[in-house]
């Protein structure tokens, strides 16, 4: 039926159609560049289609929650496919006068193709598309990143820093609260490993893209012969669960599968001991995570704190697992699940930045360890993924 | 001057709760809890201080309360015990109920349950022979909302009173106290450190909190003694009344069989603190 209709308008390519104005692509243009869109948003309009004639078949269906859902959710798809096709009639019939013989008519006409061009170009390049992602799940999370020194020494430790205070000055201009829950300083100086909370909505959709392994390839301040020592810190960034949130048992775990421990022993303890013995550790038994809390000076807040971490491992195990099923039809995602991978460069030598899953460098590496550089690549990888979703989408069969 | 301050922290407390402990002191001089240097505070550590009446409060559940020396510093095994207790009974504002709290202390026992149980539902009382003990709990009482209003009928809070009273009296709360029996719930963490245990102290505790809220006569079961006689007294627990005593760690036993003793109870039991020494001893009518 598209390439039928395709045919039927060649009066675009007439003589009038030179005199049209170009800042707009042509109908066969827009169809052309978005042909493997505009195949997606047909196939969920025939999905639609079935699914009412399901419905009003056999009404048991009715009580599919399932079925009800997806129906729902294809309701402004269809709307807008509806858009489309009555927009498109429309600029056929307006074609067919362009070259009428009245030339006020034609002007009309010609006018009236334009605007009808522009508004199918754009439900063809924003409405669809919009309409096709789905939406983050995860919007309104904040975020817990954890930083761990990895080879080099002290000198990781020092980068460490260097990386905390980076995102520290990232999340000043958002509209985040940022709180350093646990910090271990290394021997010397610099910071062995560190947890801190970004909180306010899309923090964790926002800081995700920075779960990996951050590589700096610098001169260390201690090292007399001037080398280039290489040394990296791991990020991982988890959803945070806010306490307000939380119940006793919800669906991520359930609280008989949970060892809690007290870690160092305390003598007599009581009225004995007045040392400040406040460290747990949680195990959650199903999946062997664990989790050790001590930055807290009572046993009551660390625990609090050790369930806030657990619940945003696990958590983040079932995004991942999540991700994991949806992308056996998806290839091309920036890898969100290997933490293991090395994602970004940082040269002093050469003063530039480089991620290396998109393939960006920045020559502002200052910039970058202020925050304002830093921008560019979240934005550039965000948009890279939500790019690689729309592929994958398109590529689906 | 840093590195230094952790050097000398570090040679008596380790180094990772040296680091953690200077820590916590910067975060109370930010957080302007305290008025004293971090150089003093440090030196104070040093000579063996407890950390708590340095930084002048303790974390204790939900609550943050006051130190202030000699009166005995809340501790986790305490906190450990009350959060139990707080979940095993459910008083309501319908159904309110009331609790004596013998040797208060800080208040952090009465305190903690005036937190976490609903609005209205608890009267708490508490007594202590110390003056130092009675301003302190009042202060804290004060500090999280559940000061009692002399003449205030509305029962819309929690509230909690301390007393001046020794419950080794003999006519303890018999002449025309303001805290009157029965009562549903029967706390106490009394002293309980014997003669023996008392030389083997650490000198953070020795020497800085108040030997009255630590020793407890020969055996450290003085106290319990006359805890015993007061529950046996007629009309002093209401009939479906929970006493719960925190004791030594080799006390429980003993405990345990003198409220046996008394025959009014229908049920005892012994709690385990998260170190997995037996703590508390909760008894019910």
């Amino acid at each position: 039926m598209f390439k039928f209709l395709s045919r039927s308008i060649p009066p675009l390519r007439t003589q009038a159609s030179r005199r049209f104005n170009h800042s707009h692509k042509s109908l066969v243009e827009i169809e052309q560049t978005n042909c493997r869109l505009l195949d997606v948003v047909r196939n969920r309009v025939d999905e639609r289609k079935t699914l009412l004639e399901k419905i009003s078949q056999d009404t048991s269906t009715l009580d599919d929650k399932v079925i009800l859902r997806r129906f729902k959710e294809l309701e402004p798809i269809e709307a807008a496919w509806n858009r489309w096709t009555s927009t498109r009639q429309q600029l056929e019939e307006a074609v067919s006068f362009l070259n009428d013989s009245d030339e006020a008519m034609q002007q009309l006409a010609l006018e009236e193709v334009e605007s009808l061009t522009s508004t199918l170009e754009s439900l063809a390049e924003k409405t669809f598309p919009s309409l096709l992602i789905p939406p983050s799940t995860t919007k309104h999370m904040s975020a817990l990143m954890e930083l761990k020194s990895g080879v080099g020494g002290s000198e990781a430790s020092l980068f460490l820093a260097d990386l905390l205070r980076m995102y520290q000055r990232f999340a000043d201009t958002t509209s985040w609260s940022v709180e350093i829950v646990a910090k271990n300083d290394a021997e010397g100086s610099g910071i062995k490993d560190a947890s801190v909370e970004f909180k306010g909505e899309g923090a964790y959709d926002t800081l995700r893209w920075e779960s990996g392994v951050h590589r700096v390839q610098r001169v260390p301040a201690t090292e007399a012969s001037g080398r280039t020592h290489t040394s990296t810190v791991a990020i991982v960034v988890l959803p945070l669960v806010e306490e307000s949130e939380m119940s006793v048992d919800d669906d991520l775990f359930s609280m008989e599968d949970i060892k809690l421990e007290v870690m160092r022993a305390r003598g007599a303890g009581g009225q004995h001991v007045n040392k400040t013995e406040s460290a747990v550790r949680l195990t959650h038994i199903p999946t062997g995570i664990t989790v050790s809390m001590q930055d807290e000076r009572s046993q009551h807040q660390n625990r609090r704190r050790a369930f806030q971490v657990l619940r945003s491992r696990l958590l983040d195990l079932k995004l991942t697992k999540e991700m994991e099923e949806r992308r056996t039809t998806r290839r091309n995602l920036v890898k969100g699940a290997d933490r293991s991978e090395k994602i970004r460069t940082y040269n002093f030598a050469q003063g530039r930045v480089t991620d290396h899953r998109i393939g960006l460098t920045l020559k502002n590496l200052n910039s970058v360890l202020e925050g304002d550089g830093l921008h560019v690549f979240i934005d550039s990888i965000a948009k890279h993924h939500e790019e690689s979703v729309m592929a994958d989408m398109l590529d689906e069969k | 001057m840093f590195t230094r301050l952790l050097l000398s922290l570090s040679s008596t407390l380790g180094r990772t709760q040296a680091s953690r402990e200077l820590k916590w002191m910067q975060q109370a001089i930010d957080s302007r809890a305290v008025t004293a240097s971090l150089d003093d505070m440090v030196s104070r550590r040093v000579r063996g201080e407890p950390l708590q009446y340095i930084l002048g409060t303790q974390p204790f559940g939900p609550l943050n309360l006051l130190t202030r020396p000699p009166v005995l510093i809340p501790r986790p095994e305490t906190e450990h015990w009350v959060m139990r207790l707080a979940e095993s009974l459910s008083p309501t504002a319908q159904r309110p109920i009331s609790l004596l709290d013998l040797g208060t202390g800080s208040g952090c026992i009465p305190l903690l349950l005036c937190k976490l149980w609903p609005p209205g539902s608890l009267k708490a009382y508490g007594v202590d022979i110390s003056p130092h003990a009675l301003s302190l709990a009042q202060d804290n009482a004060a500090l999280c909302g559940f000061s009692r209003m002399d003449g205030d009928k509305s029962l819309s809070t929690n509230t909690f009173k301390a007393v001046k009273a020794s419950f080794l009296d003999h006519d303890f709360l018999k002449h025309g106290s303001s805290v009157n029996p029965p009562f549903d719930v029967v706390t106490s963490n009394p002293p309980y450190i014997s003669w023996n245990e008392y030389l083997d102290l650490d000198a953070s505790v020795s020497d800085f909190e108040d030997p009255k809220a630590l020793f407890g006569g020969p055996d450290g079961l003085d106290f319990y003694h006359a805890i015993r006689h007061l529950v046996s007294r007629e009309g002093f627990l209401t009939p479906s009344a929970t006493v719960a005593l925190e004791v030594g760690h080799t006390q429980a036993n003993a405990v345990e069989n003198m409220m046996r003793g008394t025959g009014r109870f229908r049920s005892t039991e012994v709690w385990l603190d998260p170190w997995g020494k037996q703590r508390t001893v909760v008894a019910r009518v």
